[in-house]
């Protein structure tokens, strides 16, 4: 058990192409059969330090190391990266992008390939391995029909083989839907448990990798080890929302109603954890009398009437019908493939509906060119780089201005203007590539909302982003509907986002809707949640323990936290 | 999923499909060298015909294949109708010096017997490499490419290209869509009807930006990942795609190389060793 297999000893990293320092100070052991979380915002350094046991560090990208890292008995710096791959099997974030074979068991075998394995040898290797992630009657599926969830456990299947003792799984949870994210957690849960693995998760998602215990969680900050021990500890402490980490649901709850919590609680276990000293407070929080919350909406400005579509003969939507109303905030949520991006695309008349209408502001769409469309609905898309083509943030904001022949007094007056809302005036001479990527989003969204657009629908607007950044950005958008009334539509598969960013969720499944509620109901009817490849909140779990009826519960705890958010933005104005 | 577009990437189900890359690498290069080196009908015909079954036998989409054969087929009668022009006569230099005039248009423009021989032959071997080419292409994966392109020793990381090429160009080509569709609505206008080519073509470089730089991200992910694997680790490398040999393997083995003898002896003997450039002519 306690064999180390890596010792990081006065660790210190710093980049090539940077002055000072991603790392310092690292002092970790991480024993043999372990499961440890390293959590911490980005650029905390977390994806650095993993890199640096699997050998990115130093060999892709070049930096310099202090002090000595040992994985396995070997040095990393006298190592080599295909020396530290033979122990270390690393999950990269992207599963898209780390799929490199045209076929399942091409991929799966690829680190045999590069070993020169005769093939004889590598097909039971192969088959064991997708037996192991559940992948066996993928083997000849190529990369295209495969969902995100599917193409991680390829990529876990792939460095399975032989003597690989340590995983690291990098932001495993980034682009799953909930469903999908639960069983990854559990997968890897079960490489730990079952394959013996030694386990490194890099992640900031909390709640959702506690959803299977952890031996541990290293919480890293500014290029530092701030808490490194048990998870109880660390739920049980401030720690987490002084470093920007997303507390789990259900420890927010108890800590509104005041609950004390301490270590020996139990606490990352909701299901298992005893809750009978808090069971008073909690109910008596349910008691406190709250302003309810009503959104002010004005008159309809989009409809969607009976809208189907489909590419070729396949539906991808089908009988749709919904409308948002003016200063609305609605989500948009449902599983890849569900047909809400499909959904979005439509509104913004790139694709047109085969049967039904689309009426903005009462009229038909059809009339209108996508460029038309684009100035009462704005798309944002979720990779900022696929948006952005201009050097300098100004000249990003006046594109769709100019592309639309506006003047030029017409032009300065309306970046300005967006500037300024934006938070963006003070760098609108910089060039686009030196900001960070949230201001990137910033900046999108601002190009965008210059041409002042009625709503905008924005995919993803948090994916890739830590809580800090995700709070920034959805306070500023919860902002511009507040101060300028702008509706926002949202596409997500964050129920945390939906929950306290939005008035209405619209579900999606198998290009149907399935549901068109409030946050707070369609997240605790079990049957929508099921098909839309949802997952319960711990809050439901939570309620459900208490025997307080869920979706009481959940509006409270929103409303709740609105005032909380309100109270600190009063304080900090 | 396969033959959904003319490159499969799982291989079929068929007798040619199913050979190893090896065997469909070296055999296409050998029936390369083989049309290129001659002129003659006996030994052209035998393989157009041989193509024209394999293209059946690999029960391909006929729509997708149509269009390349009039596309190629168009091209080809362009390129004799061309030949004919620069050079009435030049059927005549082939088939041992007769002319023999079938009409004639004006003084220069003629044709003759020999030179309708030679064109009419010169369209059924471009037409042939086209044919084989095609089964080719039809046959192979382009790991089977790459795996049998290793097996004529070309370097292996030459050879991951072609699979990695298209590993990522349908998702290069996403991208590309979902760029175009957010400078759709900000307001580029690539609607044939409402903007001139010139216009439009200008506006397609503005996608490329974000396209080179998404690109690049995606590089970066791929390149870690394969390191992250071993790749580049040995000087050699074996493939998963390239199963064992088959009794097909074999006879085609037997085949090609029996090929190779003949080809060595016909270019020693009819191409480097002749006198004249010559080409048979059953009709002198």
């Amino acid at each position: 058990m306690s064999t180390p297999i890596v010792e990081f000893k006065d660790f210190g990293f710093k980049y090539k192409s940077q002055s000072a320092p991603t790392l310092h100070d690292i002092n970790l052991t991480i024993c043999k059969g372990e499961k440890v979380l390293i959590l911490g915002p980005s650029g905390s350094g977390k994806s650095t330090l993993a890199n640096c046991i699997n050998g990115l560090n130093p060999f892709s990208y070049d930096g310099v190391i202090t002090g000595s890292c040992k994985v396995a008995g070997m040095e990393t710096k006298d190592a080599s990266i295909f020396a530290l791959s033979k122990v270390v099997g690393t999950v990269l974030q992207d599963s898209d992008a780390q799929f490199v074979g045209l076929s399942v068991g091409e991929d799966i075998a690829f680190a045999l390939e590069n070993q020169s394995m005769p093939r004889k040898e590598m097909l039971p290797k192969v088959e064991w391995a997708a037996g192991v992630v559940g992948m066996s009657d993928f083997l000849m599926h190529v990369p295209y029909e495969l969902s995100g969830g599917q193409k991680q456990k390829v990529a876990l299947a792939g460095v399975l083989h032989g003597d690989v003792d340590l995983l690291i799984f990098d932001e495993p949870l980034a682009s799953l839907d909930p469903r999908m994210g639960m069983t990854a957690v559990e997968l890897i849960d079960r490489m730990h448990k079952e394959q013996n693995k030694t386990v490194v998760i890099v992640e900031h998602r909390l709640e959702d990798v506690l959803y299977r215990s952890v031996d541990r969680i290293v919480l890293m900050n500014e290029g530092r080890i701030v808490y490194d021990g048990v998870p109880d500890e660390l739920l049980a402490s401030d720690l987490l929302t002084r470093y920007g980490i997303r507390e789990p649901l259900y420890i927010k709850a108890m800590k509104y109603a005041g609950c004390e919590l301490t270590p020996d609680q139990n606490l990352s276990d909701i299901e298992g954890m005893d809750l009978s000293p808090f069971e008073d407070k909690l109910k008596q929080q349910q008691l406190v009398q709250l302003e309810k919350y009503v959104p002010k909406v004005g008159e309809e400005i989009l409809k969607v009437q009976n809208v189907s579509f489909a590419y070729g003969k396949d539906p991808v939507l089908k009988n749709i019908s919904f409308s948002v109303r003016r200063g609305e905030k609605v989500a948009f949520v449902g599983k890849n493939g569900a047909g809400k991006s499909t959904m979005a695309k439509l509104i913004c008349g790139i694709i047109r509906p085969r049967e039904g209408q689309v009426l903005i502001n009462g009229t038909d769409y059809m009339k209108y060119s996508i460029k038309e469309i684009g100035e009462k609905i704005g798309y944002v898309m979720q990779n900022p780089n696929q948006m952005l083509v201009k050097d300098i943030i100004r000249d990003e904001l006046e594109l769709a201005m100019l592309l639309r022949g506006k003047s030029r007094q017409e032009i300065d007056e309306a970046v300005k203007k967006t500037l300024k809302m934006c938070g963006l005036y003070p760098m609108r001479n910089w060039p686009v590539s030196a900001v960070s990527y949230g201001q990137k989003k910033r900046v999108t969204i601002a190009s965008i909302l210059v041409l002042q657009p009625e709503i905008i629908i924005l995919d993803e607007p948090t994916a890739g982003q830590d809580y800090r950044h995700y709070t920034e950005i959805m306070e500023f958008l919860d902002e511009l509907n507040r101060e300028y009334g702008i509706t926002i539509v949202f596409i997500t598969h964050d129920m945390h986002l939906a929950i306290q960013y939005t008035d209405r969720a619209i579900v999606f499944s198998e290009g149907e809707l399935v549901a068109d509620d409030s946050v707070f109901r369609v997240l605790s009817n079990d049957q929508v949640i099921t098909r839309a490849n949802l997952k319960q909140t711990s809050l439901y779990t939570l309620a459900m323990r208490l025997g307080i009826e869920p979706e009481a519960y959940i509006e409270h705890f929103i409303n709740y936290e609105r005032m909380v958010r309100a109270h600190g933005q009063q304080a900090s104005d | 999923m396969d033959n959904r577009l003319l490159i499969n990437l799982i291989p079929g189900e068929t007798f040619l499909h199913k050979l190893t890359g090896k065997t469909k690498v070296r055999t296409f290069l050998i029936l390369m060298v083989y049309i290129i080196m001659s002129f003659d009908l006996r030994l052209i015909m035998p393989l157009s015909i041989l193509s024209i079954m394999g293209l059946v036998s690999l029960k391909p989409q006929w729509k997708i294949i149509k269009f390349f054969f009039i596309i190629i087929g168009l091209m080809n009668v362009l390129n004799i109708v061309l030949f004919w022009l620069a050079d009435p006569n030049i059927g005549t230099m082939w088939c041992g010096g007769t002319t023999t005039v079938l009409f004639r248009l004006t003084e220069r423009l003629f044709l003759s017997a020999e030179t309708l021989w030679y064109l009419c032959v010169r369209f059924i071997k471009m037409m042939t490499s086209f044919m084989v080419s095609l089964v080719f292409i039809l046959a192979i994966t382009p790991s089977e490419l790459a795996a049998g392109l290793y097996s004529i020793k070309v370097p292996y990381k030459i050879c991951t290209i072609f699979s990695i090429a298209f590993r990522y160009i349908p998702d290069i080509g996403r991208d590309f869509q979902n760029i175009k569709i957010s400078l759709q609505t900000r307001g580029v206008e690539l609607d044939p009807k409402k903007s001139s080519i010139g216009k439009r073509l200008k506006q397609n470089i503005l996608i490329l930006v974000p396209l080179i730089t998404t690109s690049f991200d995606r590089v970066g992910n791929i390149s870690n990942a394969m390191d992250l694997r071993g790749y580049g680790r040995g000087r050699t490398r074996t493939y998963y795609s390239e199963h064992e040999e088959l009794k097909a393997d074999k006879v085609f083995k037997a085949l090609y190389i029996i090929l190779i003898l003949f080809c060595v002896y016909w270019i020693i003997t009819q191409n480097i060793m002749a006198e004249t450039l010559s080409m048979w002519y059953p009709f002198v």
